[in-house]
């Protein structure tokens, strides 16, 4: 599974897209889209709604273990495309601002991506059937073996760092929804 | 990894978000909000209020500004602690914070004065269409769009920071709009517009004067202001601008004041000429058939200065006197008609007095001629046989004209005029003024006159003035005996 990089070419035009919405955007306004106005809430949201179903979505699909709910090499597209996508659209909700706790949720953001990215291929590494299943015997079972551990080692730390990331994400909108709605 | 719970709740997975909220949570409760600080206050000094000068000295103290929303307090509230001038605006409709706040309710302070926004931030930044700019003395009912035809945006104007204006902004884009009116515009009136212009005016070339009492007609249509309102600046002065013809007109007065000030009485706004000339207002009032000629009767070649005002100037052809009775027309005559005249002798240098009253003008003025005839008596009244060569031909001297008698004789009469009671010039001169009798009188009949000169031996006694010049007894004693 996962021949090839369809998804990151995807992910770059989506993201050449974005830009490029973005790019109209400040022209026409003049300024850079402020994170609580229309385009800058709107993407940070869209980015959030994409990095939550990089999360989820991947983690439900990897526990059904059922064949109908599709192929695990689309749902690792889907989750590169969209933990790809997402978090780019929240770097653009930022407004290049990274105090506080936002700044700290993008921090955690720009880790997680990073770690995806490593995480992709020592996964690649491993031959696998297209339902995510290794085949056995391709590679040597020193390599194997040495490809297995740094996948686990990878996923304890690919997962705390997004468990933190999502803490900090929902304190963040939790903030900014009293902010918006209870500040008085 | 390969069990029933969700991929991402492994030990470590929940061990990193507690770690993660805790986090949080400790922070939040060790630094309040400031995690959540989306940027810094701003650090611009103003004036001081609540013992800083500007809101980065109160950084960090959260509280200072914000409430909890459990708290009855609001952000608005925290704000009128320190700014307690504009707390009392806040409840004053005539303000603009408090037209701001009657027109909607719901704002709070933050709504126009965003912060966290750096430390060089505007504090001011708001919808302009909801700000009350007119209860700052300039309207923006004027200022719809933009010279670029764009909506306006505070900072068009305001274009350091919108507690601040520089009139000169307005030039720049009116200049923009129109560069020759506005170059002549402040050549006239001077670069301080606000002097004049609120906004809600329409001081421009829509500009209607005509609801002010001095009204634009005419040729005063489509003048420059600054033609009338020469060198005003405030708006004071074109209120005083003077409004009568004069003020501005002096200078064109061919008439030289002579005709007064108030021009509207003969012209119009529609030009000098033609003018209704009201011929009254002059020295020569036009009355009766003066009225019903033409200008140019009398003032010929279009001369109107200097026109002589004498009757003769005009009428002398018209005398059928050939100039008999001088020339002032008038005199006798009346404007209405040259046949109802009205002559008055007594203006004359011979009054008609006495029997002079009745005579027929025929009987004096014979063969119509009037002018250069002899007043003296005698020009008329042939001196009378009686006294001819008596007593000259000055008959006023001794009579009246009521009648030739009775007469007072005022003349050189020898013989005392006191004597005798009640005499009349009769009594003695019973035939003629150069006879005399002294027996018209009771005392002197012949008789008794004769007797006694006799007794006294006078025979010569018929010439009694001889003897009595003064009309005494005894004065002819010496005489009577001389004779």
């Amino acid at each position: 599974m996962l021949r090839g990089n369809r998804e990151l070419w995807l992910a770059f035009l989506a993201m050449i897209m974005i830009t490029g919405l973005y790019g109209f955007i400040v022209v026409f306004t003049r300024e850079i889209p402020p994170a609580t106005e229309l385009f800058g809430h709107g993407i940070g949201i869209l980015g959030f709604v994409f990095m939550l179903m990089t999360e989820v979505l991947y983690s439900l699909r990897k526990r059904s273990r059922s064949v109908k709910w599709g192929r695990m090499s689309n749902w690792l597209q889907f989750h590169i495309f969209t933990g790809l996508v997402g978090p780019y659209m929240a770097l653009l909700h930022t407004s290049w601002k990274f105090n506080g706790l936002a700044g700290v949720t993008t921090l955690f953001t720009v880790i997680i991506v990073v770690s995806g990215f490593i995480g992709r291929y020592i996964f690649t590494r491993i031959p696998r059937t297209m339902d995510g299943l290794e085949i056995e015997g391709t590679l040597s079972q020193e390599a194997l073996k040495q490809a297995r551990r740094l996948m686990a080692l990878w996923h304890t730390v690919h997962i705390p760092i997004g468990m933190a990331l999502f803490v900090s994400a929902f304190v963040h909108i939790g903030a900014a929804l009293y902010y918006a709605t209870l500040m008085k | 990894m390969r069990t029933n719970r969700l991929g991402c709740f492994t030990s470590t997975g929940i061990i990193a978000a507690l770690v993660t909220a805790f986090t949080i949570a400790g922070y939040a409760y060790a630094r309040g909000g400031l995690m959540y600080n989306p940027g810094l206050l701003n650090s611009q000094s103003g004036e001081t209020l609540g013992g800083v000068t500007s809101h980065a000295e109160i950084a960090g103290d959260c509280e200072a500004c914000h409430t909890a929303p459990w708290d009855a307090a609001i952000m608005a509230d925290r704000c009128a602690v320190c700014h307690t001038d504009i707390s009392l605006q806040m409840r004053d409709v005539a303000s603009m914070h408090g037209t701001m706040l009657h027109d909607n309710p719901q704002l709070g302070c933050r709504h126009c004065h965003p912060e966290h926004r750096g430390a060089d931030a505007q504090l001011t930044e708001m919808d302009g269409a909801a700000f009350p700019h007119e209860v700052l003395g300039f309207s923006l009912n004027g200022h719809q769009l933009t010279a670029a035809r764009g909506p306006f945006q505070c900072h068009d104007c305001h274009t350091d920071n919108v507690s601040t204006f520089d009139p000169n902004t307005c030039d720049a884009c009116h200049r923009q709009m129109d560069l020759v009116y506005m170059t002549a515009h402040t050549l006239s009136f001077g670069g301080a517009c606000l002097d004049c212009h609120d906004g809600v005016d329409r001081f421009d070339r829509n500009f209607d004067h005509n609801v002010f009492s001095f009204q634009i007609r005419g040729r005063h249509m489509g003048l420059a202001c600054a033609e009338c309102h020469f060198n005003a600046r405030g708006f004071g002065d074109f209120q005083v601008t003077l409004q009568d013809c004069y003020s501005c007109h002096r200078q064109d007065d061919p008439h030289e004041a002579r005709f007064g000030s108030n021009c509207v009485d003969c012209h119009t706004e529609d030009g000098w000429t033609p003018a209704k000339f009201d011929h009254n207002l002059s020295a020569f009032k036009l009355e009766g058939e003066h009225a019903e000629v033409s200008c140019e009767s009398c003032h010929q070649n279009g001369v109107y200065q200097g026109t002589p005002t004498d009757c003769f100037s005009c009428h002398q052809q018209d005398d059928e006197h050939n100039g008999q009775y001088g020339t002032d027309c008038a005199a006798c005559h009346n404007p209405s008609d040259w046949e109802d005249a009205d002559f008055d002798h007594s203006r004359s240098t011979f009054p008609l007095t006495g029997a002079h009253v009745n005579v027929a003008c025929e009987n004096c003025h014979i063969n119509e001629q009037f002018q250069g005839l002899d007043t003296a008596c005698v020009a008329c009244h042939a001196e009378p046989a009686f006294h001819l060569g008596q007593f000259g031909i000055d008959c006023a001297a001794c009579h009246t004209t009521n009648a030739w008698t009775p007469a007072e004789f005022n003349g050189q009469h020898t013989f005392p005029l006191n004597h005798g009671d009640g005499a009349s010039c009769a009594t003695c001169h019973s035939a003629s003024f150069t006879t005399y009798t002294c027996y018209g009188c009771h005392e002197h009949n012949e008789s008794n006159v004769r007797s006694k000169h006799l007794e006294e031996g006078i025979s010569n006694f018929q010439n009694c003035m001889e003897c009595h010049p003064d009309g005494q007894q005894h004065e002819g004693g010496e005489g009577g005996e001389g004779n």
